[in-house]
């Protein structure tokens, strides 16, 4: 009886297993067959996704860490139309809080294609309004009322300019598509924005990894002085104002490193409304004159002439000039600027005066080709290399052109017939404020990237006069703004500079009744800290930068001085000596 | 000797309960073997399923925690903007000092500071290794992967 019941009992247990082994091998017949594949692969499409991260552009900060462009949250609102429930609640809410037309909503709802599983009815929403519309509706949900089935609000981040128009002519603007234009945005665009990375995400939590983090874009700080930037755009919003002058341009600069403390130009935008831009600007180079607009300089270029016929030996300050109030270069005559003749001037003198006859006989002195050498050296016709978008690069007639003409040399030594922009002055007159040695514009203080800090080291763009020439000129410049006792002065601070007074050219030859006023100017004179360059387009009170452009220099480097903390000389003196 | 110790196993292997109680052992700790790795398997299973959907759930909280940082990074730059600083000052009655009313101090030791970079940098992207494969595959997962590299073949 025990062995018939061990018979059926193995019976069972064999049938068992076997049934087992079947199922096993079942198993693995399925799993490892051709359909398998099609079906996991099948599957594999439905297992995740492929994200794209992008990363938070970068943000820009002014030298002492003040934020001038970051980011915000806004909202793209749309609707998941397998859950929509009324389209006509929908488009009845919708349209009210994003000030859209019923009509307009309703037809994307209703009209989408359908294939469609969600429709975007608004981007770029703000947050106040969204927050409105969550509220909403979570009372509706509350209230058991599902008609607002299926609205949803994807979060994102926009560019946001917190001081509005401040320094916009510097930083440019990001428009939706995530592209910088002008300025800083454009010349850095690749860095602030980072690199979006495309990432599998899978839906099986059991897969769920750690994602590599999408590093943010590089954030910039710049050499831009926050402060100093708003006043120098106020003096210049105010001397704009008080000459009748329709546009202008204030550079503040470190004369012994490049860094730009402040760059003001008209007109500028609120970064926030860039839509603006059409209305405000008629080409790109308007938009940040500084850099992008040349112009006839006039007389502050004498500070070029009479520098390179310095270090060449051409004349010393000393030397005398008798002026007989008109000059003939290359058979053209040549007068100052009243018409009048000033007997006999040391070159002092001739920088004071602002004597066209005296410094078109100095570059005939010097000759065409070293004259047009040390233009060149100076960087006259070539860019400065600034590290902002939109630099034009002026243009020095020389020698050889076809444009060209013997009478050049005489007006080119004062300022006429010759295309500068306002920083390509600044940094050519840069060598004499700084011991002979041209410094490189540049806006970008330093880089934050994977926790690291990159400076921008100061970069020289040549050596086109010696530092005892520097000297010398400087000196004599300190001197002549004395004597004429100029408006550009500052009390307790000795200062270097000199006017510029140019007629415009028009299609029909120089226009007699407007002109362009300019100055360059820096101080201390003994250890030069900060150098202001001023342009103003045809002022209307007067013509001459003497009256327009050098008081709006010393109201520059009043502010300058306190916001730079630089005490008077006197004061200077006793804390060197201490 | 010898002939004592088959005499011993002889006995031992007549004896029908001792070959009962064997089969029965071997299943029951088969039993409690396979019991154990299947409820081990379970509790792995459930435990990363658990840790999936936290690490899920955290990366969508980094998202939000870095906007949200970045809007109140520039709101903060919206209520300290220079016009707004400027406005603040005037109101409580300060206005702009003028050159004369400075006074300056000579301070032994000190140096004019250098634009001092106030802001955190962001922090170092940290290098994000490649976890081996023990540590997210599941034993199915193993057993696949060894059928299809012949490895039982």
């Amino acid at each position: 009886m025990r062995q018939q019941y061990a018979v059926r009992s193995l019976i069972i247990v064999a049938g068992l297993v076997l049934a087992v082994l079947a199922v096993i091998v079942q198993m693995v017949r399925i799993q490892s067959s051709d359909q398998a594949k099609v079906f996991l692969s099948q599957g594999d499409r439905y297992a995740g996704e492929f994200q794209m991260f992008y990363p938070e552009r970068g943000e820009i900060y002014d030298r002492n860490g003040h934020l001038l462009a970051g980011n915000r949250t806004v909202y793209e609102v749309g609707v998941s139309l397998s859950e929509m429930e009324s389209a006509d609640s929908l488009a009845n809410i919708l349209s009210k809080y994003l000030g859209l037309s019923y009509d307009e909503v309703h037809k994307k709802l209703t009209e989408s294609p359908k294939s469609w599983e969600y429709v975007v009815i608004q981007d770029y929403v703000g947050v106040e309004t969204v927050d409105a519309l969550q509220k909403l509706v979570q009372d509706m949900n509350d209230a058991d009322d599902s008609r607002l089935s299926g609205l949803a609000f994807k979060p994102h981040l926009e560019r946001s300019y917190p001081e509005n128009s401040l320094a916009s002519n510097v930083l440019g603007f990001v428009t939706r598509d995530g592209r910088g234009y002008f300025g800083i945005e454009e010349k850095y665009n690749d860095l602030l924005a980072g690199n979006p990375v495309q990432i599998w995400v899978p839906r099986d939590p059991n897969k769920a990894t750690e994602i590599p983090r999408v590093p943010n874009g590089t954030t910039l700080v710049l050499t831009i002085n926050r402060d100093l930037q708003a006043k120098v755009e106020s003096i210049l919003d105010q001397a704009l104002s008080d000459y009748g002058s329709p546009n202008g341009t204030i550079i503040v600069m470190n004369p012994r490193d490049g860094e730009i403390l402040a760059m003001a130009a008209t007109p500028r935008m609120d970064l926030n409304n860039y839509g603006n831009y059409f209305s405000l600007y008629d080409d790109g180079s308007q938009y940040n004159r500084s850099i992008g607009m040349s112009y006839e300089p006039g007389s502050v270029l004498k500070v070029l002439t009479m520098a390179a016929a310095l270090d060449t030996g051409t004349v010393r300050p000393e030397t005398t000039f008798i002026d007989t109030g008109s000059i003939e270069v290359g058979g053209i005559t040549i007068q100052n600027w009243n018409r009048d003749a000033w007997g006999q001037q040391d070159m002092v003198g001739c920088l004071q005066h602002s004597l066209n006859v005296c410094l078109a006989w100095v570059s005939s002195q010097m000759g065409t080709q070293k004259f047009y050498n040390y233009m060149d050296r100076f960087g006259l016709g070539h860019s400065t290399g600034v590290d902002l978008s939109g630099e034009a690069t002026g243009r020095l007639k020389v020698p050889g052109d076809g444009d060209w003409y013997p009478v050049d040399l005489g007006t080119n030594a004062f300022g006429q017939g010759v295309a500068v922009t306002p920083l390509q002055m600044l940094m050519a007159v840069s060598a004499i404020a700084n011991d002979g040695k041209m410094v490189t514009p540049h806006v970008l203080y330093s880089m934050l990237r994977d926790g690291h800090q990159y400076n921008v080291p100061t970069q020289y763009a040549g050596s086109p006069i010696s530092a005892e020439t520097a000297h010398t000129l400087n000196n004599m410049l300190a001197i002549s703004l004395e004597q004429e006792s100029s408006q550009a002065l500052l009390p307790g601070y000795r200062l270097s500079g000199k006017t510029g007074t140019a007629q415009i050219p028009t299609d029909y030859g120089y226009d007699a009744f407007h002109t362009n006023v300019s100055f360059v100017g820096w101080g201390p004179t003994d250890d030069p800290q900060f150098m202001v360059y001023i342009w103003m387009q045809s002022p209307s009170t007067s013509i001459w930068a003497s009256e327009t452009a050098a008081p709006v220099f010393s109201k520059v480097a009043e502010q300058t001085v306190i916001l730079l903390n630089i005490p008077p000389d006197v004061v200077r003196g006793q804390l060197v000596t201490k | 000797m010898q002939g004592q110790a088959t005499q011993i196993i002889h006995a031992y292997r007549q004896a029908p309960w001792r070959v009962q109680r064997q089969w029965i052992g071997a299943f029951l700790l088969a039993v409690v073997g396979v019991a154990m790795v299947a409820a081990l398997y379970l509790d792995v299973t459930a435990r990363t399923a658990v840790a999936g959907r936290e690490i899920q759930e955290l990366r969508t909280e980094i998202i939000t925690i870095q906007r949200e940082n970045a809007d109140l990074e520039t709101q903060l730059a919206d209520l300290t903007a220079t016009a707004v600083m400027e406005k603040r000052a005037t109101d409580l009655g300060y206005r702009p000092v003028q050159p004369g009313e400075l006074d300056y101090v000579a301070v032994p030791g000190f140096v004019l500071p250098e634009p001092a970079i106030l802001l955190a940098a962001d922090d170092a992207v940290p290098q994000v290794q490649a976890q081996p494969p023990e540590y997210t595959q599941s034993l199915l997962e193993w057993f696949d992967e060894q059928i299809k590299l012949g490895v039982w073949r």
